[in-house]
């Protein structure tokens, strides 16, 4: 191949490359663009691309429809809780799985897998039983609770232990430090790229759950923000797409600023759940 | 058959030049060994002849022909990986035919060369097998067999040896040198083991920073140091060195050495304290500091050991036909009388 | 490692595992039990055992059958499609390690991470038939508009059409991380075994990321069997269910038409496909070649 031809090449890859990126980022720049749109904007053919001047008012309006900052809260609550529920519930786990042996050790890591691999399509419906019987429903508990056992994070926690030497433990051990003292201060601080992933993993997938929440709400209480946000078309009607897009941004944005800081985290966290 | 040819050759990645200005002749049927010290250009070097590694000026030819434009599959040469680079997906007969197939040979020639080379290497037994299920000596020869395949006009091989374990890096040595002697192709050889690069070699090619050192027989390489450089890598344990301040440095094998309890009239003579002392069986290795603390190390066949212990203190004498003298910029120079003034002990 | 203590792994473990018991094992459980009862969700106590009744009614229904049939084009489109253009865009890709490849590779991935929602949202204003994006550019090429998510010929082709632009970037980085842990030195001894640009890539490349490609087909397969919100977002599994899959069969069975028994049932059939896909998935793991 000739110099030039490769130059030209090169060009049309740059130029693909760039094409590629616009595919994926142009929604949500149209998310923006309609979100900032006047009434007439949103219905007006030929289609606007800019508006004219940007309708700030859309997200006070879009803010103040509906109960969002009920929504809101209740999307960080339960995060949190599931964040630090699933911690005290995950890193026990794994390092008894990781470091220690006993009987059924192989069976109760099966059931882990098993957890891992199971979609909650199939467990949401006699769990919305047992949480209605339990009289739960007006609570966050149902979209907190089902939620403690976090498969994966186990499975890669487990992985992160197993490669710390028994030597080190041992050693510990003979210092006198304790299980829990081992665990503080030995294993998790050599997992901190693990718990980083994980944490990530969870804020990602439960903020952007839809699923769940729509079957264990029933009332505006307790619904997280995703849920408000596709309330937003039932309440407003199918023209008011600029307030949707507000409310959209509302729920997009924290995800987009977190990913802009930890794209590599939240990458490689996505990635090794796929490869391993 | 080829000889290969360098045409002041150079490579850098972006602003770092790891081969400068390289002139260079490979002899037709020679095994050439590249050595030196890990990042002195040799694998680079070795690369280029490939063409994975393309020069970033001058030219390179083989057998006369300029290959700069020519893609390696169609160089007419064969590389052994250090890695072994063995394709996983394959079947060991289908990694040593995998370069037959796309040199379109056709199926019962192949298969042929096939049985030929893998009975050459102790294949035979293996050929269905999965690149998983062989150990590292065997994979080393699927990687051979491989190589042999197309017949060469050149071998090139990177640091080939270096996975196996002791035992079978000598044995492989050994193998390796029938096998050049047998198929009388060019091979040319990288290796940062200078011990490896004597055993092997008709031809070392020294390296060190991307320049060549010096370019000799492994006699002539260890008997005639073009320079300190040389001098201090070639040989095991290294060439002694003792610095005269403001006009170069004196070197001394620690083979030349008479280590004893007193200094010899007219010679080179060191006054030292023994500070270890090594029984290898047939040789005994000293090491000894002076008074200044620079150590030296002297090597002794076992029977002419005097006995000399830990604390001793000793003379290291040292016939002045010797010795080697550098200039201050490394090159080798005659002896220089002068220098010695210091260091002849007159009884 | 020895401990004295026969009973603390039991008890590092036991939270997680009644987390399990109780939120996954119970529920699979019950799933089935259910199945086989027509249940009064208002007073249990008069649930009624009904053995395959639910079943047999159920596979009877168009609803279902539309369901299922749905549920199979959602598969299979998006699995072929994403897998195609996912190795397409890998082995692109995954050759130049620079800041500008990282960066278009950050923005492929970028919908993976955003909410379903926020997505179908997004995708149902750009695809509305009168005053969205997509018929203004079929418009501008001189192409004819289409009615998108409004009918019901072209429904599932438009939400499989958001589900491959949501998740290729995922699958594309799974699969560039693969062929980048294939080590240089094997192009580089193919290149001296002159083998061209195709024969490199089906004789090395492509066998060397098989272990991924069949994850990726088993997780795929699997995220297709579930599908469900787009669908809910939008369009409710019409014009006229024609966009309705099985998960959301089983949705409204519980929540439009309170039919627990049959949603059971539905839930099944799921568990069925899923426990397929996943039994598949560890024999596969389990002959995985383990290369080097």
């Amino acid at each position: 191949m000739g110099e030039k031809t490769n130059r030209w090449w090169n060009y049309f890859g740059y130029a693909a490359k760039l094409l590629v990126v616009f595919i994926f980022v142009f929604p949500f720049l149209w998310m923006f663009s309609v979100s900032l749109q006047n009434n007439d904007e949103i219905t007006a053919i030929p289609i606007t691309l800019i508006p004219s001047i940007p309708q700030w008012g859309n997200y006070v309006e879009a803010f103040t429809s509906g109960p969002f900052l009920q929504y809101l809260g209740n999307s960080v609550i339960i995060i949190v809780s599931i964040i630090v529920i699933q911690m005290a519930v995950m890193i026990p786990a794994a390092y008894g799985f990781a470091k220690y042996e006993f009987k059924g050790k192989n069976f109760l890591f099966g059931l882990v897998m098993l957890a891992f691999m199971t979609p909650v399509q199939l467990t949401f419906l006699p769990i919305y039983n047992m949480m209605s019987k339990a009289g739960l429903m007006d609570t966050l508990l149902p979209q907190i609770l089902p939620s403690m056992t976090n498969a994966f994070g186990i499975f890669l926690l487990r992985q992160y232990f197993m490669q710390i030497p028994d030597e080190l433990i041992e050693s510990a051990k003979l210092d006198h430090a304790g299980s829990l003292k081992i665990i503080l201060k030995l294993m998790l601080p050599m997992s901190k790229p693990a718990l980083t992933s994980i944490i990530l993993f969870s804020f990602v997938g439960h903020w952007n759950d839809y699923f769940w929440p729509l079957v264990m709400t029933a009332s505006e209480k307790v619904r997280p923000l995703t849920i408000g946000v596709s309330m937003l078309k039932n309440t407003e009607g199918a023209s008011s797409w600029n307030l949707i897009m507000a409310g959209n941004m509302i729920l997009v944005l924290p995800i987009l600023i977190v990913y802009c800081f930890c794209s590599k985290y939240i990458v490689s966290s996505f990635t090794y759940s796929g490869i391993k | 058959m080829a000889t290969i040819k360098f045409e002041q050759v150079s490579k850098s990645f972006g602003d770092n030049t790891i081969i400068k200005n390289v002139d260079l002749t490979i002899q037709d049927g020679s095994f050439t060994v590249l050595v030196g010290p890990s990042g002195c250009g040799k694998t680079t070097l070795l690369r280029m002849i490939a063409g994975i590694g393309p020069q970033s000026s001058g030219r390179i030819l083989i057998d006369g022909k300029d290959v700069t434009e020519m893609p390696p599959g169609q160089r007419g040469v064969a590389m052994v990986f250090q890695n072994y680079a063995i394709y996983p997906t394959m079947s060991v007969a289908e990694n040593i035919e995998f370069g037959l197939k796309n040199n379109k040979v056709p199926k019962e020639e192949r298969q042929s060369i096939v049985q030929e080379v893998a009975k050459k290497v102790g294949l035979e037994q293996l050929l269905h097998r999965q690149p998983s299920t062989l150990s590292g000596g065997q994979r080393q020869r699927v990687a051979l067999a491989r190589a042999m395949s197309k017949n060469p006009k050149v071998f090139l091989m990177d640091e080939p040896l270096s996975n196996l374990d002791a035992k079978l890096r000598t044995a492989m040595r050994v193998e390796l040198i029938e096998l050049h002697k047998k198929l009388k192709t060019t091979f040319v050889y990288v290796t940062h083991d200078q011990v490896e690069a004597m055993s092997m070699a008709d031809t070392i090619i020294l390296m060190n920073e991307g320049k060549i050192m010096q370019e000799a027989s492994p006699e002539e390489i260890y008997r005639n140091p073009e320079n300190l450089f040389t001098a201090r890598f070639i040989g095991s344990p290294a060439m002694n060195t003792v610095e005269i301040a403001g006009e170069g440095t004196i070197g001394f094998r620690p083979e030349a050495v008479m280590l004893e309890k007193a200094g010899q009239p007219d010679m080179f003579a060191i006054k030292g304290r023994v500070s270890t002392r090594e029984m290898l069986g047939k040789e005994i290795l000293y090491s000894v500091k002076d008074s200044r603390e620079n150590t030296y190390m002297v090597s002794m066949p076992s029977e002419e050991d005097k006995g000399c212990r830990v604390n001793d203190e000793v003379y290291l004498n040292v016939p002045a036909e010797r010795l080697y003298f550098f200039d201050r910029e490394g090159y080798r120079i005659g002896p220089r009388q002068n220098w010695l003034s210091d260091f002849l002990c007159r009884g | 490692m020895k401990d004295g203590k026969k009973w603390i792994p039991y008890l590092l473990v036991a939270p997680a595992m009644a987390g399990i018991a109780l939120f996954v094992i119970y529920p699979m459980v019950n799933l089935v039990y259910m199945s086989f009862f027509k249940v009064n969700q208002m007073n249990p106590d008069k649930n009624k055992f009904v053995l395959f009744d639910n079943y047999t009614k159920m596979f009877r229904t168009s609803a279902f059958q539309k369901a299922m049939v749905n549920t199979g084009y959602y598969a299979l489109f998006s699995v072929v499609i994403i897998l195609a253009l996912a190795l397409l865009l890998s082995v692109w890709l995954a050759g130049r390690r620079t800041k500008f490849h990282s960066f278009v590779q950050g923005c492929a991935f970028l919908p993976h991470v955003i909410s379903m929602v926020s997505i179908g949202l997004i995708f149902q204003q750009m695809m509305d038939p009168d005053f969205g994006i997509f018929n203004a550019i079929l418009n501008a090429l001189g192409l004819p508009a289409l009615s998108w998510l409004r009918s019901s010929d072209t429904a599932v082709g438009s939400i499989v059409f958001v589900n491959v632009w949501k998740s290729v970037g995922y699958y594309t980085l799974i699969l560039i991380a693969a062929i980048q842990s294939i080590p240089e030195s094997i192009y580089e001894a193919a290149a001296l075994d002159n083998a061209g640009k195709l024969k490199v890539f089906f004789k090395i490349t492509l066998p060397m990321i098989s272990p991924q490609i069949f994850f990726v087909l088993i997780v795929l397969s699997i995220g297709s069997f579930k599908i469900f919100d787009l669908i809910s977002i939008m369009t409710a599994g019409g014009p006229n269910n024609a966009s309705t899959s099985l998960v959301y069969y089983i949705y409204a069975n519980v929540f439009q038409d309170f039919d627990v028994g049959r949603a059971a049932a539905a839930g099944v059939v799921l568990l069925g496909l899923v426990g397929v896909m996943t039994v598949l998935y560890f024999v596969g793991l389990a002959k995985k070649v383990h290369y080097q």
